[in-house]
């Protein structure tokens, strides 16, 4: 986890949901780029983080967009978030005696379905070799974990707007990385709601 | 010849029994002193510190973590010498403190910086800082920075291998001009132009050789200074927040300013951006004409 | 060299094609699924059914124990026409199928994928070496939060269709004409009960009791059901009627 640095964040808000990460790539105290996004978008309505070794990032995230593809075409629908976080956690138990080194957060909303047509936020996370928490409040993951946990205990609170739910993911993210040597270098907030995605990039400390 | 001798030993081993008999103020005794360190009563203190804290290995399992990464720099010019260093702590990843001092102002006319223990370099540059007044008032005339940086490096080569942590550098004026001193905990003790150290200094040594020279006026002198510390602050995990820049000249040094680090470098990437269109607009001009 | 069962290059596939592009395995299998007790499935507004005819071959044999009607998972089961040992393999298979996915995803199969996986299981038996095709015919119901209820049949080839209504076995000419007829788009899961039993009563030999039928259901969840309770499971949308429940609807 320390190898290359870099943290995750997911927060549930009112009928939304939002997760932001930074942009730094390092090795070990070097940062190498700040351009390293570590969120990825399954459909518009469900993104993950994945927070770890850089190299296990690529390998995951192609291994799960080729998961997700076949289980698009074999069943005709869009991976639910909780589907999704179970196919995730059965994918790293997989590797349970070399794991992948991540520690994976995930965001959506559901898609309204006839019995439940009310969008409901979701957010997850596990361990490297898939133990899953769903949690009700946030989720957070990688070398500012215990700095994010200290600033989202204090920040967040129940039914917030997405905007002030942005408010809320970014000043927890930008406040936490600011302690931890190894994220920053630039940050990305994606807020999830029923109808859009607001993407946004911060501007913060560089060094 | 004796007192020459016992000069030499390295300090003795004081436990908490032999109390009694100091009467100087902490562990100095009546001279001044320092008259030995307070030693674990184990059979290999080194061991044991180092079992410890991340003081001589960098053991990632020890409880103690001691404040390691830092740039800072300093180098000799027409102008004197300039200081910069950076102001971040780390333990492990965690940023203990982006508002540190690494310049430790020993006197008027010394300073010297901090890398590797910060305690060790806030101590014993802090007691260099006595023995130098000491200098003072027995010789009536300054000590010349070879002597205090000398004293430094002997103090240091009698604890060696106990878990020393420092590199730093003595910085000042004398009779023979601007001088400077690279003294760590390993016992080295090196004259020299331009230093750089902790886990910045590789980069801010990128910034430092492709723009020193020792004919740079002063104002050229600092912005080297400070923009040297903005790159190994923002390259460099472990360095950052602000940079404290300060220039020793004949009659003492001088406090230039604290600078946010990431503020300048922002500042610099603008530059850095106007400069590229500027250069861009003038190249579409040019084949205009043509 | 060529040992039966072996592998190895000349170990054919049972089912060759015939010169003029049959697969007579299949059709032969298909001909015990018409020699079998008849089966049939509606689907209605508000869930399907699944009913088929056990006979007994002796007074003497427990029929209670006899299990044609099988649930594999909580939303799934099936019925069969054709030979029982081949059924109760391809059972095990579809209920472990079912784990198996459930295992990945933390939730019970559609029913269409777990069609298209039994439907795999059957095909591979047409074209592997060293086995025949299974002979049977199922009829496949579940219920899921993506199609709702839905009716399939599956045929020895590995073919697959879905149905509103169905019937296999040795009564599926008469007993789908008979569905024709009844069948409309509105038909609540109550009807759909008797009209199965009233199909299943034409040809049937003997009497019609609890003991010489059986019946599965596929019921449509409410919202309130689907509501996940720490420490519960969801109630399951497939289940086998109990003898009295059939009782109950043939004294009707």
């Amino acid at each position: 986890m320390e190898y290359n640095g870099g943290s995750v964040v997911a927060m549930i808000g009112k009928d939304c949901v939002a997760i932001a990460s930074d942009l730094r790539l390092g090795q070990q105290s070097v940062g190498v780029a700040m351009n390293f996004e570590k969120v990825f978008p399954v459909n518009d309505k469900l993104y993950y983080g994945l927070p770890g070794l850089a190299t296990d990032v690529y390998t995951l995230r192609e291994q799960l967009r080729f998961r997700v593809n076949m289980y698009r075409m074999k069943e005709e629908r869009e991976i639910t978030p909780k589907t999704f976080t179970h196919l995730l956690s059965s994918t790293l138990y997989e590797k349970r005696f070399g794991p992948y080194f991540l520690e994976p957060v995930v965001a959506g909303l559901t898609t309204p379905t006839e019995l439940e047509p009310k969008p409901k936020p979701f957010i997850s996370t596990m361990d490297t070799i898939g133990c899953i928490t769903t949690p009700k409040d946030f989720a957070v993951a990688g070398t500012a974990q215990d700095k994010l946990y200290g600033m989202a205990e204090g920040l967040w609170e129940p039914d917030l707007e997405p905007e002030d739910l942005f408010e809320t993911i970014s000043q927890t993210l930008l406040n936490a990385v600011d302690r931890d040597a190894l994220s920053g270098w630039g940050a990305i907030v994606h807020v999830i709601t029923h109808d859009k995605v607001i993407t946004r990039q911060l501007r913060s400390r560089m060094d | 010849m004796n007192a020459v001798l016992q000069s030499l030993q390295p300090p003795a081993r004081h436990t908490n029994e032999d109390e009694e008999d100091a009467w100087g103020y902490g562990n100095l005794d009546q001279r001044g002193g320092v008259r030995g360190m307070m030693v674990p009563r184990v059979p290999d203190p080194a061991a044991f510190l180092n079992l410890h804290t991340d003081s001589i290995s960098s053991n990632p399992a020890a409880k103690i973590k001691l404040a390691h990464g830092t740039t800072t720099l300093a180098f000799r010019f027409k102008g004197g010498i300039i200081v910069a260093v950076d102001s971040r702590a780390t333990a492990g990843s965690y940023i203990a403190s982006g508002t540190v001092k690494k310049v430790i102002e020993i006197n008027p006319y010394l300073l010297g910086t901090m890398a590797g223990g910060a305690a060790d370099c806030q101590y014993w540059e802090t007691y260099l800082g006595m023995q130098c007044r000491l200098h003072e008032l027995r010789n009536k005339e300054r000590i010349s920075v070879a002597a205090a940086s000398k004293i430094l490096s002997n103090i240091v080569y009698q604890y060696k291998g106990m878990g020393l942590s420092m590199g730093t550098m003595i910085c000042g004026w004398d009779k023979t001009g601007p001088a400077l001193f690279y003294v760590d905990s390993d016992g080295s003790r090196l004259k020299g132009d331009l230093f750089s150290v902790g886990s910045g200094s590789t980069f801010a040594y990128g910034v430092l050789d492709q723009g020193y020279s020792y004919d740079l006026s002063d104002e050229e002198a600092q912005e080297l200074g400070r923009r040297s510390i903005i790159a190994a602050g923002h390259r460099d995990a472990f360095s950052g927040n602000t940079c404290n820049l300060f220039h020793v000249r004949e009659n003492g040094w001088e406090f230039i300013a604290n600078y946010d680090v990431n503020e300048l470098w922002y500042e610099y990437e603008a530059k850095k951006k106007a400069g590229a269109s500027q250069a861009q607009a003038q190249k579409d001009e040019g084949m205009a004409v043509e | 060299m060529a040992a039966p069962g072996g592998g190895g290059a000349y170990s054919f596939s049972l089912t060759t094609f015939s010169p003029s592009g049959k697969l007579v395995q299949i059709e032969h299998a298909l001909a015990a699924v018409a020699g079998g007790t008849t089966s049939l499935g509606i689907k209605a507004t508000n869930g399907i059914v699944l009913a088929t005819e056990k006979k007994a071959s002796s007074l003497l044999l427990d029929t209670s124990v006899l299990e044609k009607v099988a649930p594999i998972c909580p939303n799934i089961g099936f019925v069969y026409s054709g030979m029982g040992p081949d059924f109760r393999i391809l059972v095990a298979k579809a209920r472990k199928i079912a784990q198996a996915y459930w295992k990945v995803y933390g939730e019970y199969p559609p029913t269409k994928v777990l069609v298209q996986e039994v439907a795999g299981v059957m095909q591979k038996a047409t074209q592997s070496g060293g086995v025949r095709p299974y002979g049977i015919s199922l009829l496949i119901a579940g219920w899921d939060s993506h199609r709702g209820q839905s009716l399939y049949q599956v045929d020895p080839s590995g073919s697959y269709w879905a149905w509103k209504a169905s019937a296999i076995g040795k009564n599926m000419v008469n007993g789908k004409t008979f569905l024709e007829k009844r069948y409309n788009d509105d038909l609540s899961l109550e009807d759909a009960i008797h009209t199965a039993l009233l199909t299943l009563k034409e040809g049937f030999e003997g009497e019609m009791t609890e003991n010489t039928i059986e019946i599965g259901i596929v019921t449509v969840p409410t919202a309130e059901q689907l509501q996940e309770k720490p420490g519960e499971r969801l109630p399951p949308t497939f289940r086998k009627l109990t003898e009295s429940e059939v009782k109950d609807y043939l004294s009707l």
